[in-house]
């Protein structure tokens, strides 16, 4: 399927420009009359190591247990969200909302904000370019 | 022996560097003290299995003066002392043609 | 800014930022053993050099993306884990050894071993990472780095017969120490071509912005620049040559490799030896922790900028605070960076079809180049020259560690 091809690895970019991941994974729906279709962009953990060997997201799945947000469940997207697909795919969602950058959140608050000059005093994201 | 030779020749060219005044103290003694060490290292290595062609006694004496030399030299720069110092660095001259001569009578003989 | 500054800045960067204690101790060790006779090796890697920084600048320009994120993109996750695990070892050790050159230097200057500078050296190059811009660290780096120009001075005052050095440009065997001589040759490719510097090239294309109208500007950065630090590569050789080569000393260590200028350049050559490799080194070692920051914030389609404040780019800014400490770790146990230096470029060679053969592939794709695609000569140059030093490396490698 050339769907696959052309949108599987490519970069996500949300509604505010910032890349928030790639596409790891593709959640499709097999209807028994309907032709297959990709419902869910997955991103992140689970889908992606799967794709190396199921030992790998097994691995994956236990130390997102013990550290970081603690998600447990896989991150999608809705294909419905997709605004274009070209080089990258173009999103018309927040990036936090997703739940795509919960591990760049939980990095920024736990470790590096915390270490002097990283400019992260300031309440929230995104308040200097 | 070419290790030997190399490491001889290390602590000839820092001896010189020191006396022209081109290089600090204390990374002329350390180099120095390298170079006696590693010759050391090299030497037993070598001496464990000597090659036959070569007078295993006298080439260990001829080490072991060297390395005598180049240790003096070591203990001259932090006593800063030129004039000893080139007198020793003109004796390492000396035994680095000694151990040439043995190193080139091996390769002859191989 | 204008294009002319552009190009001047560009050149200077490439000029000063191109040696590092991989190249300048492969040269001389070459020089030490084997006299002008591995000049080849230099001039190969160098050519090559310059055609990939070339192409990672054109696809920049031109694609807006880096090498890593459409080796991602086009190859798929699992292949790109392979490129990473490969590239990630390889990197790190170039890391550890230019932390080590810093130390060494260091230690050449005061006297207190490097091991001891360890610690500090990592913190130091973090603390560029962290408060530093990319222009900062590129042109910073790279300006102090124009130091490494004393090599060719030296070499020239040495006065090289110039017959025998064109000589040594064409490959000839070697009378004697055949496995070392294309041990040397392989580090010496490895040295030059280094995957790292393509990474590094093409994100600071893409965080200056770079379009079309670029294209010409990175030919002469990539041609004249590279070119040059060429030069400088051979100035280490040629000077080693004259040197070390009469004496019969081989560089198998820092303090040996120090000596190089003290008789050409009597009263500083001792000190601009150790400026040199100090400057070369900080320069190299912040722009690998750069390359491997960038390679897996771009490969996961993490936020990447140097310019951005570490809280808004926190998993790239997280990745590189771990590679620079962890480097530091083999040094404090006092592992020589000088042997380090040539297993990792020795490495670098073994491991370049991983890196170039999907860069190539890119190149030659419409969807990324459009009709700025390579020509017929980019892909010959590449191609044989990266043929050439994994075939050596696979073979000359083995033989070094475990032959007779």
């Amino acid at each position: 399927m050339k769907v696959i091809a052309d949108v599987l690895d490519k970069e996500l970019i949300d509604r505010n420009g910032e890349p928030i991941g790639r596409v790891d994974g593709l959640v499709m729906h097999v209807g028994e009359r309907t032709q297959p279709r990709i419902t869910h962009i997955a991103v992140g953990g689970p889908a992606l190591w799967e794709r190396l060997h199921p030992a790998f997201a097994r691995l994956s799945r236990r130390l997102a247990r013990m550290w970081g947000p603690k998600r447990t469940e896989q991150v999608r997207i809705p294909w419905s969200r997709v605004k274009t697909a070209g080089r990258d795919i173009k999103l018309d969602v927040e990036g936090k909302e997703t739940g795509a950058i919960d591990w760049e959140i939980w990095i920024s608050r736990k470790i590096i904000k915390r270490i002097p000059g990283s400019g992260g005093d300031e309440e929230g994201d995104g308040s200097q370019s | 022996m070419d290790s030997i030779l190399s490491w001889i020749g290390t602590a000839g060219m820092t001896g010189e560097a020191w006396l022209r005044h081109t290089t600090p103290d204390k990374y002329s003694a350390q180099t120095l003290e390298l170079s006696s060490e590693t010759i050391l290292q090299i030497s037993t290595q070598l001496l464990k299995s000597p090659p036959s062609s070569v007078d295993s006694s006298a080439l260990d004496s001829t080490i072991t003066k060297t390395r005598k030399h180049i240790d003096q030299m070591a203990r001259l720069i932090r006593a800063k002392d030129s004039p000893a110092f080139a007198h020793q660095l003109d004796s390492l001259r000396a035994d680095q043609k000694i151990v040439k001569q043995l190193s080139d009578s091996i390769e002859a003989s191989q | 800014m204008s294009k002319v500054l552009q190009v001047t800045l560009g050149l200077i960067t490439s000029i000063g930022g191109f040696l590092e204690i991989g190249s300048v101790i492969t040269a001389a060790q070459a020089g030490a053993a084997f006299g002008y006779k591995l000049l080849w090796a230099i001039l190969l890697g160098t050519l090559c050099l310059v055609f990939l920084v070339e192409m990672s600048g054109r696809l920049a320009a031109v694609s807006k993306h880096t090498i890593v994120e459409a080796t991602r993109a086009r190859f798929g996750f699992p292949f790109f884990f392979i490129v990473t695990i490969g590239m990630g070892i390889v990197a790190f050790l170039v890391l550890i050894a230019e932390l080590g050159g810093i130390g060494l230097s260091l230690q050449i200057l005061t006297g207190i071993g490097f091991s001891w500078w360890a610690v500090a050296v990592s913190i130091v190059v973090w603390l560029l990472m962290w408060r530093g811009t990319f222009s900062l660290i590129e042109n910073g780096a790279s300006l102090l780095g124009l130091v490494t120009i004393s090599f060719v001075v030296a070499a020239i005052k040495l006065h090289p017969d110039w017959g025998s050095a064109a000589h040594g440009l064409i490959p000839s065997l070697p009378g004697h120490d055949k496995t070392k001589y294309w041990f040397v040759a392989v580090s010496i490719l490895g040295a030059s071509i280094s995957p790292y510097l393509m990474y590094f090239y093409s994100s600071g294309a893409v965080e200056d912005g770079w379009d079309e109208t670029y294209i010409p500007i990175n030919r002469i950065i990539a041609g004249i620049g590279m070119t040059f630090g060429g030069f400088l590569s051979m100035a280490v050789l040629v000077g080693a040559a004259l040197f070390f080569q009469p004496k019969g000393i081989q560089v198998d260590k820092f303090s040996q490799a120090a000596l190089l200028m003290t008789t050409a350049l009597p009263k500083w050559g001792f000190f601009l030896f150790a400026l040199s490799m100090l400057f070369a080194c900080l320069g190299a070692a912040l722009e690998i922790s750069l390359a491997i920051a960038y390679f897996f914030a771009q490969g996961f389609g993490w936020n990447w900028s140097e310019d951005m404040n570490p809280s808004r780019d926190a998993r790239f800014a997280f990745t590189y605070t771990i590679i620079i400490l962890l480097a530091a770790v083999p040094l404090l146990f006092g592992i020589d960076p000088v042997k380090v230096t040539v297993i990792s470029m020795a490495l670098t060679s073994a491991t370049l079809p991983l890196a170039i053969v999907p860069f190539l592939l890119l190149m030659n794709d419409p969807d990324y180049l459009r009709d700025q695609r390579n020509g017929w000569l980019s892909n010959t140059v590449v191609s044989i020259v990266i043929l050439i030093s994994f075939v050596l490396a696979i073979i000359s490698i083995p033989l070094e560690f475990f032959g007779s």
